[in-house]
């Protein structure tokens, strides 16, 4: 079977055929299309999941910039750890790794969900 | 393990601010889950809003971590419920803690770097479904900010006025 990276994609389905919508203001400054969220509007948007550190991120149709990819977990990641990745002294920390290791119990995390610490518990 | 779903009813989602926590959390306006130890990890598959309201509101409903968690999350009652989906589901023995009214209520993340999830909807007679792919969940790791921890709350930092909906959280923990 071939593997597509398309298939990593999730769904926000949002209805507003029986509503009046969002108003075009409101959705701007909620971050949405004012296009695809109106009165009587129906729309599918793709969303991805960061493998570093596990935000879920509503693709963007027009963006021409390239998006975030680690070549190591070969899958996408947002433009936070995109940058992140970029340091000379990064460490390659998936965020399946980040779990295992709490799940261990040896680690708790501190800081934001984004490049956390990882505090030994003395386990 | 086995999903389960988490169901609120009948809440009217006063907007609270991002950074802030929960004001009148007695009150349900928000629903909130809760790792059940500090190994446990839990996978939000899916999460459904539709709105109740009998005029046009905007919510700017989103789906963020706990900055700072409750204190005393109070325990569930009808006409909310978490319950598994199938029907033949061993019971857990350290059940995720789902609850819609605390003694102190959390406080929704407002760390730039933090995800959030945009479910925003107008809630007369809008619908928003998000669904997770596979290995693309949205993950609560052990029962500790930041990551144990995560609400599901409309945010008046971005806009959202209060009005009535329901919604569900499909997770499954391991």
């Amino acid at each position: 079977m071939i593997f597509s990276q398309q298939s990593h994609q999730g769904e926000i389905m949002l209805d507003h055929r029986a509503s009046p919508g969002i108003p075009a203001g409101k959705a701007e400054q909620m971050g949405l299309d004012p296009t695809l969220v109106g009165e009587g509007r129906m729309s599918h948007m793709a969303t991805l999941g960061c493998a570093h550190c596990n935000a879920v991120v509503v693709l963007q149709p027009l963006r021409t910039r390239e998006r975030g990819h680690c070549f190591k977990c070969n899958r996408y990641v947002c433009d936070y750890c995109a940058a992140d990745m970029r340091r000379p002294d990064y460490d390659h920390r998936p965020f399946e790794k980040v779990v295992d290791l709490v799940g261990s119990g040896k680690f708790t995390l501190q800081g934001p969900l984004w490049n956390p610490l990882l505090i030994p518990t003395g386990e | 393990m086995a999903k389960r779903i988490f169901t609120s009813a009948a809440i009217n989602w006063t907007a609270n601010a991002a950074g802030s926590a929960i004001g009148t959390p007695g009150t349900p306006s928000w629903m909130g889950v809760k790792g059940a130890s500090g190994t446990q990890i839990t996978d939000v598959l899916e999460i459904l809003f539709s709105g109740k309201a009998t005029s046009s509101i905007v919510a700017a409903i989103e789906f963020c971590r706990a900055s700072t968690l409750e204190t005393t999350p109070t325990t569930l009652a009808a006409p909310h419920s978490d319950g598994p989906m199938h029907f033949a589901t061993a019971a857990l023995t350290a059940p995720v803690v789902t609850f819609v009214a605390a003694a102190t209520g959390p406080t929704p993340s407002n760390t730039v770097t933090d995800g959030k999830i945009n479910l925003g909807l107008n809630l007369f007679g809008g619908i928003i479904r998000w669904n997770a792919a596979p290995t693309q969940q949205w993950t609560i790791v052990g029962n500790t900010a930041p990551g144990g921890e995560s609400l599901l709350f409309n945010s008046s930092t971005a806009g959202g006025s209060g009005g009535n909906g329901d919604a569900h959280i499909m997770y499954e923990t391991y």
